[in-house]
């Protein structure tokens, strides 16, 4: 199966909306629907959009990555582009074939083994048992699961079962490659050779759509993202700059209102990122762990001797502790133009939580603030110990015997 | 209309796969396999023939056998067809495909069951002496049979998908409707002593021609009322009218309700 003919976008989304009837708890009965009935609740007050006002084209051969807070609708927005589900308003075109991974190897039946499975699972995606029959090697081989083939699924483990899923969805060789959440589990070894294979995709030309919420990578990997924010494309286009902004918009809905930012802009600090001890961007801590903060500045003109400095509060805007380049001793004897200064925290001695970080630039003689941004980045960290209060003193007991 | 004939020709493949897969998961870890299908006509039949002189009913054997393995057929593809669409939510939720061939391959797989049956019932009637003097009528009326199962599963099987109690609906239908159909009696029976409202029921209800059709091509019956054969055909062939038009309207919801 080539590409298709035709030459113009893979896809181009019109006008579109999806709305959503809002499901009671539990399953719908006859006596529900009647009681509806009487009580004259129509479609209007139970539903909500969980999509409204969609409007943006796919080329053909690009990679849109797809980011967005839990909810936001990003995964309807697959189904719709899957053909599962059907909008309520506007329109969406596609060209050529379509294959899925929103739920990798959720088709496949327990019972029947996996070589069945695998020619169920690719006559969905329309291909014929001959076709099936040229790429089956290729799909066992990818999966790494040759000796397993003909058990049936339900003896496979959950690693297994999503590597033949993916196998099948990649080596259907479709034109638009649908991907939801699919980077985020399988082992290591595993996630890289998925890695590849999309990299592979990408230089055979073939469109594909991902979402994660693994800012990194995605931003690696993608050509544009597409922001999604409750329903709507809060922004569409370069990966650094739609990525850049989504991460603003989460901080500002964490920092809960303490966030302020002031200076005199003659440097600015323009983005700060959080490292975990394996050197992964992350916002999520362990208590007790290491925190790398890499602080991008920009200076307008050359200033001598600046100092840069940090706080960490609480939830609530309150202080845990601050301190400074100066403070510590170290001393950075000029900057100019974009640079970055790295921060090191030995050990984060603090509870389960969420926390704010405050940064700030300024003179060496604290007369002028160039730049501060207080409570602007929020952190969560969690912890397996429960302790009282906000932050862990070293402590030991012991019950000496009597004298 | 002719759109949707083209779409699901084009997925034939899929509807073989899942008639296979129907028929593999049905008989999954049984010792006989395939066999149950010769093998639970042929019992039954043995069954019927131990008791039916102490029950005295007023039937022949093999007029009594031939509605039942043809009754089996609809009672299953009723029971199969709640689960057509819910039951296979993972792929209604996963890919895009004419949702039609869900039921589609779910009759298809009990037609095939079906037809093993009337093998086994065919041997049987031979032995019995039966005339099978118009068995040309037999596609006919498999296909106008098929046609009512595959109608009444496009509406059951969408009902369920938005109504969970369907199931408890289809028992007691179910039941009324195998009292209404001659299986275990003929029709001149229920014309006798029965309150008007029943007969015009019973002369509406598409299984009555069908299973006397089916009776007149194989057994040499008395006189057959070739009225209640064309109305219940036609009736058949409405019910899958009004299944197509049924499922049309709740296919696009299908993928929001699972």
């Amino acid at each position: 199966m080539s590409g298709p003919e035709s030459s113009g976008p893979a896809i181009v989304v019109e006008r579109m909306g999806k709305r959503f009837r809002l499901q009671r708890s539990g399953t719908r009965t006859i006596k529900s629907a009647m009681l509806d009935l009487m009580r004259n609740r129509g479609a209007g007050k139970n539903a909500f959009w969980a999509l409204q006002d969609m409007n943006f084209v796919v080329n053909r051969g690009e990679t849109l990555g797809i980011v967005g807070a839990n909810g936001a609708g990003k995964s309807t927005l697959l189904s719709l582009l899957a053909g599962t589900k059907v909008p309520t308003t506007g329109s969406i075109r596609t060209t050529g074939t379509i294959s899925s991974l929103l739920e990798l190897g959720a088709g496949f039946h327990p019972d029947l083994t996996g070589r069945e499975n695998v020619f169920l699972a690719g006559a969905i995606m329309g291909l014929s048992r001959r076709q099936m029959r040229e790429r089956f090697d290729a799909i066992v081989d990818f999966a790494g699961m040759r000796d397993f083939i003909d058990q049936p699924v339900k003896h496979y483990s959950s690693g297994m079962y999503v590597r033949l899923g993916f196998s099948v969805a990649v080596e259907v060789d479709p034109d638009i490659l649908l991907i939801d959440e699919v980077l985020a589990v399988g082992d290591e070894n595993f996630q890289k050779k998925c890695l590849q294979k999309i990299d592979a995709f990408r230089r055979a030309g073939k469109t594909m759509l991902i979402i994660s919420h693994d800012l990194s990578t995605i931003q690696t990997i993608s050509d544009r993202i597409l922001f999604l924010d409750q329903g709507r494309i809060e922004g569409i286009g370069d990966p650094r700059e739609v990525i850049g902004r989504y991460r603003a918009l989460a901080r500002s809905r964490q920092t809960g209102g303490y966030e302020r930012e002031w200076g005199t802009g003659e440097a600015r600090i323009e983005g700060v990122t959080f490292e975990d001890e394996s050197g992964r961007e992350t916002d999520l801590f362990e208590s007790g762990g290491t925190v790398r903060c890499r602080i991008r500045y920009r200076a307008e003109r050359r200033i001598e001797e600046p100092v840069f400095g940090f706080g960490l509060s609480d939830a609530n805007a309150r202080l845990i502790f601050g301190s400074n380049m100066q403070i510590e001793g170290f001393r950075l004897p000029a900057i100019e133009g974009e640079g970055e200064v790295v921060l090191d925290l030995g050990g984060l001695p603090v509870a389960a939580g969420h926390y704010l970080f405050s940064f700030s630039l300024h003179s060496s003689d604290h007369r002028t603030n160039y730049h501060r941004l207080d409570h602007c980045f929020a952190i969560t960290v969690t912890s397996d110990s429960r302790f009282e209060g906000v932050c862990r003193i070293p402590c030991a007991w012991s019950a000496p015997g009597p004298a | 209309m002719l759109g949707w004939v083209r779409d699901i020709a084009n997925r034939r493949e899929l509807v073989w796969i899942l008639i296979e897969r129907n028929l593999k998961i049905r008989y999954k870890s049984s010792f006989l396999g395939f066999f149950w299908s010769l093998l639970s006509p042929l019992f039954l039949i043995f069954i019927y023939s131990l008791f039916l002189g102490v029950l005295k009913f007023p039937i022949h054997l093999p007029t009594l056998v031939t509605g039942i393995i043809a009754w089996q057929f609809l009672a299953m593809c009723m029971g199969d067809s709640l689960y057509s669409i819910v039951g296979n939510a993972n792929l209604v939720t996963k890919a895009a495909f004419p949702r039609m061939i869900l039921p589609l391959s779910m009759v298809g797989a009990n037609a095939l069951n079906f037809l093993f049956s009337f093998v086994v019932l065919s041997v049987y009637l031979v032995f019995a002496g039966a005339s099978f003097g118009g068995a040309g009528w037999l596609p006919l009326i498999m296909l106008t049979q098929a046609a009512l199962c595959l109608g009444m599963a496009m509406i059951v099987g969408s009902a369920n998908v938005f109504f969970r109690d369907t199931e408890h609906v289809m028992s007691v239908i179910m039941l009324a409707w195998f009292f209404l159909s001659p299986v275990i009696y003929e029709p001149e029976m229920i014309m006798e002593g029965f309150p008007r409202w029943v007969q015009v029921a019973f002369y509406l209800n598409p299984m009555s021609g069908i299973l006397t059709a089916y009776r007149a091509a194989l057994l040499t019956p008395p006189a057959v009322d070739g009225g209640l054969v064309a109305m219940s055909f036609g009736v058949a062939w409405a019910v899958f009218g009004a299944g197509l038009l049924v499922f049309r309207a709740a296919e696009p919801r299908f993928g929001d309700e699972l």
